[in-house]
Parts: C-alpha cells; structure tokens; sequence
C-alpha cells in the first residue's frame, strides 16, 4: 500500500472491490448529500462506520494523515478562517483578531465533513476501475435526454487513461528542458513557454494519433453495451448504506430540516 | 494466380511542396508476406493509411475485392487492420483483455462472443497471461503483441504493421518476428512498412520499395534485390553485406 497516491485505483478482492460499482456510485452520492447537513455525532458515526472498509483497504488513520496531509492543510486553514470570521463568543484574540467559539465550532465541523467526503471518494477511487467508472457515468446518463451517453462515458475513460500519460510527457519535457539549463531562466513567462508550447504540441499529436488508431478499428457511438458485474452483496450494502444515512439525518435532524426553509 | 484481396491503382497523395506519393500500383494477394520498405519521408505511411481508407487520395484508387475502400469504410476496417508505430497513443482499454475487446465493442459484438474471442485473440498472440494487466504496465514489445491482439480479434484479412521493430529490444523484436511468422504460417497476409529490413527480409515473400520521392521503385523478391538496397536509402542487412545469402542464424 506504500506506493497508493490517493485516487488511484488499486486491484483486490474485497467486498468493496466486488461492489456493483452503481450501487457504489449511488451509495457516495446519497453518503456526501447527507454529509453537508451531518452535525458532529452523525459524522462520528459515519467515521465509525467507514472506518472497517478503510481497514479493509489495508489502510490505518495514520496512513489517511498522511496521504491526505495536503488536503487536511487546506481543511485547516478553512477552518480557521472560520474560526476568526464568524461572529459570537470570544474564546481568545491575538493582533485583535477574535477567535469566537461559534466560529471554531462551524468551521471544525465543516472540515470534518470534508474530510470525510474525502475519505469516501478515496475509498471509491482505490476500489473501483477507470472502466468501471466509464459504465456507470454511461449508465446513470442513458436516461438523460439529448446527452449522448456512451460519448460522455467514452470521453470519461479517455480522460482518465490519457491523463497519467500527459503528465508524465509534462515531466519529459520538463527534464528535457532544465537538461538544457531552462530551469535556470529567471523569467517565469520564458519558463512556462518552455515547457507549455512543446507539451500542447506533443498532447495535441497524441490526441491525433488516438484518433487515427481508433478510427483504424471502427469507432462508433454505437458499441457493445457495457457489462456490470454485481458481486452479489449489493442489497446488504444499500441497506446498510440506507441505514447510515437514516442514522445520519436522525441524529442530525436539526440541520436536515433546515434545507426546507 | 489468385485473385488479389487489395488493388492499389495508380495512387498519388500529393502534399504541399510535391512531397507524398506518386503512381503506385501493385496488388495484394491471400497468404503474402510483404515488406514495404523505403527511407524516412518515402511514404510509407501516408501509403499505409490509404490502404485502411484513413487518407483520400489526390488520384487514383484502392480495391478491396474489387470495391473502393471507401465504399463500406466499416468493412475496409474490419478487414484490413492497421498497426500504428507507437503503441502507447493506441492503447484505449484499462486492462489488456478491454484493449483487445475495443474493435469488437465498435463491431457491436455480443457481450459473450466478445469474451470468447478476445481470449482466443489473447492465446494467439501468447498474451493470456497478462488478461487483466493494465497495458501501461507492459513492455514495449508487449504492448506491440497487444496491439496485433487488438486487432486480431476483429478477423482482418489483411494486417499492416508500421515501423513494428521501432523502439524494441533485440528479444522483443525477435519474439515480434516469431508471432509475425506464426500468423503468416497460418494464412494471415501480411504487410510490414520499415525503414530497416534487417529482421524480416528473408522471411517475406515479396519487397516493395518506395524510393525518396515516394515513387515505387522495386516489387519483387527479397532475394533478387538484396545487394541493392543501399541505393534507394535502404540500409542493406548484414548478412548480405557479408556475403551470406540468408543469415547465418537461419540456416
């Protein structure tokens, strides 16, 4: 697990991985929607809940802080930006910036949302392939009118096989040019021409070398449809998927009506 | 003689500045081996890509079983597939085994035929192992066997390699060479586009050469133009340089 980056899928055969990635798809979305009105128990309990299907991924808190320590940089400081704008009771000033308790309260709750929507995507992204991924924009989007779907799902897996690609002929370039001593121009202005101008050029010739390969082998809108293929723990996962959420609005059903004023 | 699966018929492509080709004319027949060789610039693979209908030509015209390859662009594809030189602007698929099913996917293929004959693609081409690899994992020689794969599996009669042996190793290319071989043994026809010979002269049944200003200059045995390769930009292999009829490791 050392070399996992934090969206990159990574092969198993937990229940996770055998999921029906619709029903993992659904089960993120109606999770991160809960989320936003989650006070501080209901995202404990989703913590809580969360917290075996991390293990299983063979991760640990400390592997989460580590991986996620830019984003929990970010998490910070959104907080304390909170912390010091909104009004109420003063806990404590520095340089006459007042830290009010509601203010860090908000904003530590805020970042423990985030942070947990993040938790799920990762889990999501380490248990579920680019193709998989593919297949279900493709599938939620067949009933949407007037959006061409298998475009939509082709151009998601594209994106997601090219994307690595493009940066790593980013690094190239980059390498290519500070072998040349580019690293040394003081001009930022010189410097992104540099690396930007070859780099469009080389993706832009790529993309048209894709293009011709799969042209070469029929490309058509009109393709197999996709497969899925559920594991058969589907039903236990939405119910118990369900269930949170259930949970989740109960114990926050405060903040939950208040989306209906 | 049979009767040819591909006629080329007094093709030009002209580009600006008069580069491209010019007045080529030959035919493909079932079972050929053909090496299309000729140096950088020559045309090869503006000449490739018109036998795959991915060009228009400025005149003349290609057959496929006697119809312009423009006429059924689905059916030109399917039956003369078209192996590009770098292998990693080609790979769509997220594993080898969706790589392979991309063409029969376009086909619209039935889910379960598509699972049968991707493995059979994948068993030909010795590749079975590494189904469910992500194709950015291979190596270069493998990822030139998956492309053969990928397009394999779409029952070409025809497959056309550009530049195949560009970029690999001594053992990647001679394991190309053998899979190459075997799919000729068993019927497949075969045209291979390079600016170096060396590899696969001998085992051709025909060389055609394009000279630097796209015109075809040569079409005949591999044997019969050995010694004169050199005159047309083509470095001559080796073994002919050294006296030898076919290489020593062949015989």
């Amino acid at each position: 697990m050392a070399d996992l980056t934090l969206f990159s899928f990574n092969a198993g055969t937990t229940a996770l991985h055998d999921l029906d990635v619709r029903v993992k798809t659904g089960l993120v979305c109606i999770l991160s929607m809960t989320l936003f009105f989650a006070g501080f128990s209901a995202c404990l309990i989703c913590f809580l809940a969360l917290y075996p299907l991390i293990r299983s991924q063979g991760l640990t808190v400390l592997h989460l802080i580590t991986r996620l320590k830019g984003f929990l940089l970010l998490l910070i400081i959104m907080a304390a930006t909170r912390a010091v704008t909104v009004p109420g009771e003063p806990v404590f000033s520095i340089l006459d910036v007042e830290i009010t308790r509601q203010g860090l309260a908000q904003g530590t709750l805020v970042a423990a949302r985030f942070f947990l929507v993040m938790v799920i995507g990762m889990l999501f992204a380490v248990t579920t392939r680019p193709a998989d991924l593919k297949r279900a924009a493709q599938w939620f989007l067949a009933p949407v009118p007037f959006i061409p779907e298998k475009r939509v799902g082709f151009m998601i897996s594209l994106f997601l096989r090219f994307f690595p690609m493009i940066l790593a002929q980013a690094g190239q370039t980059a390498d290519a040019v500070n072998a040349r001593c580019g690293g040394f121009r003081k001009n930022p202005v010189r410097r992104i021409r540099f690396l930007t101008l070859p780099l469009m050029k080389k993706t832009v010739m790529a993309a048209d070398h894709l293009s011709l390969a799969m042209t070469a082998r029929c490309y058509t809108e009109n393709r197999t449809d996709p497969a899925f293929e559920p594991g058969g723990k589907e039903w236990i996962f939405l119910v118990a998927g369900a269930g949170l959420c259930l949970g989740m609005i109960l114990v926050s059903r405060k903040s939950f009506w208040m989306i209906f004023w | 003689m049979p009767d040819p699966i591909l006629e080329i018929d007094h093709l030009s492509h002209e580009f600006a500045g008069g580069t491209g080709i010019h007045d080529i004319n030959f035919q493909v027949c079932a079972g050929e081996f053909i090496l299309l060789a000729g140096p950088n610039g020559s045309g090869k693979t503006t000449l490739i890509r018109h036998l795959n209908a991915l060009e228009r030509p400025s005149s003349g015209v290609i057959r496929l079983h006697g119809r312009p390859v423009t006429a059924n662009l689905m059916l030109t594809r399917k039956t003369i597939g078209m192996v590009f030189q770098d292998a990693d602007t080609q790979i769509v698929g997220d594993t080898v085994a969706e790589e392979v099913a991309f063409g029969l996917e376009n086909l619209n293929t039935p889910r379960a035929q598509i699972r049968e004959k991707v493995d059979q693609a994948l068993a030909r081409i010795n590749l079975s192992h590494l189904k469910d690899r992500n194709p950015a994992t291979l190596s270069g020689g493998e990822k030139r066997r998956l492309a053969i794969a990928g397009i394999l599996v779409m029952d070409p009669e025809i497959i056309v390699l550009d530049e195949p042996f560009a970029n690999l190793d001594y053992p990647a290319s001679r394991h190309l060479v053998e899979t190459i071989c075997r799919l000729n043994r068993d019927g497949q026809t075969i045209i291979i586009a390079t600016h170096d010979v060396e590899e696969v002269i001998t085992l051709a049944s025909r060389l055609l050469i394009l000279d630097d200003q796209g015109r075809l200059v040569r079409d005949g045995c591999p044997a019969d133009l050995l010694g004169c390769l050199d005159r047309f930009g083509i470095r001559e292999p080796c073994f002919s340089r050294m006296g030898y009829t076919v290489p020593p490791w062949q015989t």
